[in-house]
């Protein structure tokens, strides 16, 4: 849902002047813009970096988190959070690896087992939080728990499996130069954002993270509105584990670890607002793109990891403090008139 | 310092600035100048000119009227005057010196103190805690004391004549009509030389609380701007008032002076046009659309009426005497403990909001903006939402078709084209409350329930709500109204029902149906109305 034209909080009868852009359209530009930058800067630090290959290298890498920010990014656009996504990326990695034999079940089985799975388990998180009424980071902490020590418990400790040629081929093949999970992940953005700018349901997300109340009155299945994000976010969890198989050859119990707080940062930076409502996807994967080259250049730079981890950190606080909603405003409005003096000025001049 | 019958001197200032040369201009019989006195002001939200050159005076001990339809700019000026927003030009100053309040804090220690129309209250606090905040009362241990707190704020209510809240309540369990008493009795709690107040008897059924407080304190030298769309109040209360239109001032005018129909013209800018007509309701000789028996619920007992075809059935009733949960039942938002409600002979589902509609009920709430509106949606998804079903061409939404459909939703509301692209949240309240209506009527529903319709709204958007009712009757809905204006039910309803106590005390149509009746009913005296 690309809002055009006027936002903000004028409570009155508007007149726009001029093509604007609204917040939605500025926010991913301004990240990739950001992210072209940074490649660009990476050079200065090592002339391995900024190239054809490591660019390819980057989206590859930034893959997973663009899948798991899909789901984390709905599940916060209805105002909730979810933070059973590294369990569920583990349970669906040790599922495909498992399932992936010698004999072989086909690909699209094992997907279609993980999305079924990881769905239902979902699904049992947002009927806790929709009619149950237990806050999300309660119910999908306890069920990412229940979770992952179901999967330390059944594997003991380490999942057995095969790797997948065909899964790993996504990364190592060519097509046209490129891995083919980049055109994958092509049609991935594309089929998110039309799931959630161009169908009812996505819609009524909006609506539901907007206001719970007025959603309630208006006649929204609030309750199966929330059971469905919860189950979509897990299913895509588990999509991201499926893929990381195959990037990886094998399942780890700690493959799922490193996805949380960046799955979360995707979402936040990419500008959706934490208390629902409002964010779109483009901008979550332009995030996500950002962050992962991000990490890209620090670790290849030889400082401690300790203060990696605080310059990540630092760079996630900034980009949050610079992308706040007014800023398309106020790029909007010095764009269109550089001649007016800014309110401040004009009070000062008119109270002398 | 200056004595209240000096400003009643005043005729009309035609010009604010002053034209001491027409005969029109009478200054105050003091040469004093006014305590507040606002030159020029304008304020832009971006392109949008929400004030533009606005001037005004209100004297010490003068209630003066701001007059004006929704968008018109009084709430802008509201927060200008409170330190909330500031002002892009012009020059404000109170009691003589410049006024620039940076914030809410500012304001008050200038002495400028405001109620405003939506609630300023902190719903999850109690009573007593939003009326002593910022400076609550500790205790010796140099801890808060809820005690002290609630002892204090008992004080201020007793105070203002407010005894029906209790301290230690939680705002969010009171009434609409209480929260705003709390907020207009916070307000006074500043001691205040300057009170704005904004629409304050917009939820009040029994304003005559109100008028008491508001004569005292002029009686006391205090200025009020007083804002309101209830022009008979507004006549009792003020002697002058300054009509606001587009965000301009318009004129400064003596209110005994000018007719209604010229304060009208003033506010829309054309002549208003008079909507007095009334059919009787096109009955086609069908059984009741509607259908209530027996319904009982959380201070509700046995409460039975028929709609019928074409019929628009009022509901007046003084505040809090079970009209709400009435109609909260009726949308499936509460519980109904016994009773049964049919919608053209079948028994309706009422178990939830989403099954209300169904059946046939199309809700209008109460609070437009926690209830009612998406605040950060387009105000075309707004409208759109309980009939995406009906635009998609496969799975997807169809921009065009939802577009069409949205048109002619707001073609019945009279909403322009111009705000379907924008955030709803940047219309004004009145077209915020048409958008609402359109969503209610396209979704659907063959009988409307609606809740208070034009509470909070201006004389245009009102003609525009009644007109969208009558014609959605007209083509064989019905529709249950409650409104606080009795004379609002007695130019639209073609019969209205009273309720008190809980149960239905009254039901009078016809030529029957006049204010003074339904007050007798609603206060509990149907046997001298009858």
């Amino acid at each position: 849902m690309k809002e055009a034209l006027m936002s903000g909080p004028a409570p009155h009868d508007t007149r726009t002047t001029g093509r604007s852009l609204g917040p939605e359209a500025i926010t991913p530009l301004v990240l990739f813009g950001l992210t072209i930058l940074l490649v660009i800067a990476s050079r200065w630090i090592s002339p391995n970096l900024g190239g054809f290959h490591q660019v390819a290298a980057i989206i590859v890498l930034s893959s997973f988190l663009m899948v798991v920010a899909f789901g984390q990014q709905m599940v916060v656009l209805i105002g909730g959070l979810d933070l059973s996504v590294p369990s569920l990326l583990t349970l669906g990695g040790i599922l495909t690896f498992g399932w992936s034999t010698a004999s072989g079940w086909s690909l699209i089985w094992i997907l279609l087992a993980v999305l079924v799975v990881n769905g239902v388990i979902g699904a049992l998180s947002g009927a806790g939080i929709a009619w149950l009424r237990i806050p999300p980071f309660i119910m999908t902490l306890a069920m990412g728990i229940i979770v992952y020590s179901a999967a330390l418990g059944i594997t003991a400790g380490t999942p057995r499996g095969h790797p997948s040629a065909a899964l790993a081929s996504l990364f190592t093949g060519r097509i046209l130069g490129l891995p083919p999970i980049i055109y994958l992940m092509i049609l991935f953005v594309i089929a998110g954002t039309a799931l959630q700018s161009y169908t009812p349901f996505g819609r009524k997300l909006y609506a539901l993270g907007t206001s719970p109340v007025a959603a309630h009155v208006a006649g929204l299945p609030v309750g199966w509105l929330t059971v469905a994000t919860y189950a979509l976010s897990a299913a895509v969890a588990g999509v991201a584990g499926f893929l990381l198989v195959g990037y990886a050859g094998g399942a780890t119990l700690v493959m799922g670890q490193s996805y949380l707080l960046p799955s979360i940062a995707a979402v936040v930076v990419g500008g959706t607002s934490i208390l629902g409502g409002r964010g779109t996807y483009i901008s979550a994967v332009a995030a996500s793109l950002l962050l992962t080259t991000f990490s890209t250049i620090i670790s290849s730079v030889q400082i401690l990891e300790g203060w990696r981890t605080i310059i990540y950190g630092c760079v996630i606080l900034i980009a949050i403090a610079a992308l706040r909603e007014d800023l398309p405003l106020w790029l909007n409005r010095s764009l269109q008139r550089p001649s007016r003096p800014p309110p401040q000025a004009a009070n000062a001049q008119s109270a002398q | 310092m200056f004595e209240a019958g000096a400003v009643t001197k005043t005729v009309v200032l035609t010009d604010p600035r002053g034209d001491a040369a027409s005969a029109q201009v009478v200054r105050p019989t003091g040469t004093h100048a006014p305590y507040l006195r606002a030159e020029g002001l304008s304020k832009a939200y971006g392109a949008t000119i929400a004030l533009s050159h606005v001037s005004l005076e209100v004297h010490a001990g003068e209630v003066h009227a701001l007059l004006g339809e929704n968008g018109a700019g009084k709430s802008t000026l509201v927060k200008i005057l409170s330190g909330i927003v500031l002002a892009d030009q012009g020059r404000l100053e109170v009691d003589g010196r410049p006024f620039e309040p940076g914030s809410l804090l500012g304001a008050r220690s200038a002495g400028v103190s405001t109620a405003f129309q939506e609630l300023s209250l902190l719903p999850n606090l109690s009573v007593a805690v939003n009326l002593m905040l910022p400076n609550l009362i500790k205790g010796p241990t140099g801890i808060n004391s809820a005690r002290r707190n609630e002892q204090a704020a008992a004080a201020l209510l007793q105070e203002f004549g407010v005894t029906t809240v209790d301290p230690a309540s939680l705002v969010a369990d009171l009434s609409l009509a209480e929260k705003q008493r709390v907020e207009i009795v916070r307000a006074l709690s500043h001691r205040p030389r300057l009170l704005v107040l904004d629409e304050p008897t917009a939820a009040l059924a029994d304003p005559g609380w109100l008028f008491d407080i508001v004569e005292r304190l002029s009686g006391e030298g205090v200025a009020i701007l007083y804002i309101s769309h209830r022009l008979a109040e507004v006549r009792r209360l003020c002697r002058r008032g300054t009509v606001l239109r587009n965000g301009r001032s318009i004129e400064t005018v003596d209110l005994t002076g000018t007719p209604d129909a010229e304060i009208f013209r003033m506010m829309v800018g054309t002549s208003q046009d008079e909507l007095k007509h009334k059919a009787a309701p096109n009955r086609n000789g069908r059984g009741p659309r509607l259908a209530v028996q027996g319904l009982a619920g959380r201070n509700v007992h046995d409460v039975s009426f028929e709609v019928g075809d074409g019929e628009i059935l009022g509901v007046a009733a003084l505040e809090g005497q079970g009209q709400r949960p009435i109609f909260r039942m009726l949308a499936g938002l509460e519980p109904m403990t016994a009773g049964s409600v049919t919608v053209e002979g079948k028994a309706a589902d009422l178990r939830s909001p989403a099954a209300a509609l169904r059946s046939g009920i199309g809700f209008l709430p109460e609070e437009r903006k926690t209830e009612g509106i998406f605040l950060g949606l387009k105000t075309s998804s707004n409208i759109s939402l309980p009939v995406l079903g009906r635009v998609l061409r496969g799975a997807f939404i169809s921009r065009s078709r939802e577009n069409a459909l949205v048109a002619e939703a707001s073609e019945r509301v009279d909403l322009a084209k111009r705000y379907q692209g924008m955030r709803i949240a940047a219309l004004s309240g009145g077209n915020q409350q048409k958008a609402l209506l359109a969503r209610v009527l396209l979704s659907g529903p063959r009988n409307l329930v609606l809740y208070d319709p034009t509470r909070g709204v201006d004389v245009g958007t009102k003609q525009v709500i009644y007109a969208a009712i009558r014609s959605f009757v007209e083509q064989g809905g019905s529709a249950l109204i409650y409104s606080t204006e009795l004379a609002e039910l007695v130019h639209l309803a073609h019969r209205c029902l009273v309720v008190y106590g809980g149960r239905i005390v009254g039901d009078v149509a016809g030529s029957l149906l006049t204010e003074d009746r339904l007050v007798s009913f609603a206060t509990g005296h149907g046997d001298i109305a009858a």
